[in-house]
């Protein structure tokens, strides 16, 4: 697990979002469900996006989906905080879909990123950002 | 599970066709301050006061017309001052009596003809003026990072502003269904050779697909010619009430319909359709309104922050199925041909100033609309489709799209 660079910016803990983080920190990847209609409700919200119930509740996930689409970041661009990522050129931005339904951004690590490609399988690993703060990212299955 | 609602399916007859129409226009030229030999430094302030004199002398009205009226601004998105509108009236000289932002991003110039429309048609308001400016090569704002998925689940990753989420539309777009350079760049082609025939252009060379193709790659597989160009600048333009609307200096050009969808899913919301737009829905909207079908309308300025999206647009307003190729390989998307696009340029070729940028299109299809299109006119165009988009959300395609149908006819 890489210790990344402090400098990057950090997400904050907002109160919705705390027990994201908490399991994130024991390697536990949970999204909120819906309890009535079963819709899965990412990012985290005070109540579900769907059908408006108040009963979300945090769920255990398999860490498992495919890469649904991804672009590979070569440059470094816009507000200061930016320069923090250049140490990391070149990676990849992706968004992959859990084999639950949620779609994720997240980085796909531990592979050349010539070999990304739409529909590969990964798996989640949890890099250690702060204390607090484990990120999820995802490595080929 | 598809979305959709919306007063068009409850039953009711609601419409603003031909309750207000466009009777003044201002277009400032635009500035990447520098790029250019003598270019200006201009502030926003300039730009707005700017425009809103050129739509003024348009329309033959005057600043005393719009005590107590209508005013609508563009909310750049980099200014992170809450109560912009009301120095913007202070900066201009107007007490509205009433006021509106555009809160939609990109599409907030083709939203606020839907909320002055709907102030006019109610009878609060006979007149409006619409104007959004932005100097972002003169003024520099303080670029913190706020609060929201952005923040939180985003720039975290290393994220580097909407060029990632677009890249990876546009490749998967690529990937599901065989989509091409030569049929993106040949959106881009047709839009720089409208430019190049548009006094108000800015990048007016003229280019080939091989010019596309050998750009610079931004966001694989986004190029530098797929992007929007940023650039200093204002626009404006003004409403009027059908009484008021015929006794001005220029041909009303009538509001026909209207649509708007903000933050739609197509499927779950955790998990949408990133390949379909918002257009699909705000469009059938606008198009039911106005009483048009596809082979009514005369030409489309379809907001361009990039060129995949004008792509999407074309098929998510239904004059092609999605992925069909073929449409795109045999259609001529030039003023002369069967389905005018982009025929100012779009602000990919004139320039962005910030979310001011969606004037642009209702500009263009006012002058298409009044026969003012010059070398680029529109044959005999009568009904014109202006779209506005804003905001790349964390998972979906554009969180706001607005669509407005206008026409030269009651």
């Amino acid at each position: 697990m890489a210790e990344l660079d402090v400098r990057k910016p950090l997400p904050a803990i907002t109160s919705e979002a705390k027990a994201f983080w908490d399991a994130a920190a024991q390697q536990q990847l949970t999204i909120q469900r819906c309890q009535d209609c079963r819709a899965w409700v990412w990012t985290p919200r005070p109540s579900c996006n769907e059908c408006g119930s108040q009963k979300v509740e945090w769920t255990p996930m398999s860490g498992k989906g495919e890469v649904y689409s991804f672009t590979v970041i070569r440059q470094v661009v816009g507000r200061a905080a930016s320069k923090a990522f250049e140490p990391d050129i070149p990676y990849v931005i992706a968004w992959v879909d859990l084999d639950e339904g949620p779609r994720l951004i997240t980085n796909i690590v531990g592979c050349p990123v010539e070999d990304v490609k739409l529909g590969m399988k990964v798996t989640v690993q949890f890099d250690k950002a702060s204390e607090k703060i484990w990120l999820p990212k995802f490595k080929p299955a | 599970m598809e979305l959709s609602y919306g007063p068009d399916e409850s039953g009711h007859s609601m419409s603003i066709t031909n309750k207000s129409a466009i009777v003044g226009i201002g277009d400032t030229p635009t500035d990447r301050l520098g790029s250019k030999p003598g270019e200006p430094r201009k502030s926003s302030a300039e730009y707005l006061a700017w425009a809103m004199h050129l739509a003024l002398d348009d329309a033959g009205l005057s600043l005393k017309d719009f005590q107590g009226q209508g005013l609508g601004v563009t909310i750049p998105t980099a200014y992170p001052q809450p109560f912009w509108p009301e120095e913007v009236s202070e900066i201009l000289g107007i007490t509205p009596g009433f006021l509106l932002g555009g809160a939609t991003g990109g599409a907030g110039a083709v939203s606020l003809i839907g909320g002055m429309s709907a102030a006019i048609n109610s009878g609060l308001i006979d007149l409006a003026l619409v104007v959004g400016a932005a100097a972002p090569f003169s003024e520099h704002w303080g670029g913190g990072i706020q609060p929201g998925d952005m923040r939180d689940w985003e720039i975290p990753y290393g994220t580097m502003g909407p060029n990632s989420k677009i890249a990876m539309v546009m490749r998967r777009h690529m990937h599901e269904y065989g989509t091409t350079l030569d049929h993106l760049g040949k959106i881009a082609v047709t839009a720089r050779y409208h430019a190049s025939l548009n006094p108000l252009g800015y990048l007016r060379t003229p280019m080939t697909i091989d010019d596309y193709k050998n750009s610079r790659l931004v966001a694989d597989p986004v190029r530098l010619f797929d992007c929007v160009m940023p650039a200093n600048g204002g626009k404006a333009y003004i409403l009027a009430s059908p009484e008021r609307a015929k006794s001005l200096r220029k041909q009303p050009v009538w509001v026909k319909g209207f649509g708007e969808r903000s933050n739609p899913s197509y499927g779950p919301r955790a998990g949408s359709d990133a390949l379909v737009m918002g257009v699909k829905d705000a469009g059938r909207v606008a198009m039911e309104m106005a009483g048009v079908k596809h082979k009514d309308i005369n030409f489309l300025q379809l907001y361009d922050d990039y060129v995949i999206v004008v792509y999407l647009q074309v098929e998510d307003l239904g004059f092609c199925q999605k992925g069909d190729l073929k449409f795109f390989e045999n259609t001529d998307f030039t003023f002369k041909g069967q389905l005018p696009i982009q025929t100012g340029g779009g602000i990919i070729n004139c320039g962005q100033p910030s979310t001011a940028g969606g004037v642009h299109h209702i500009l263009e299809g006012v002058r298409q609309l009044r026969g003012e299109g010059g070398d680029r006119q529109v044959p005999n165009a009568k009904i014109g489709l202006i779209s506005g988009l804003g905001v790349l959300p964390y998972g979906k395609n554009l969180g706001c799209c607005a669509v407005a149908i206008l026409g030269n006819e009651v």
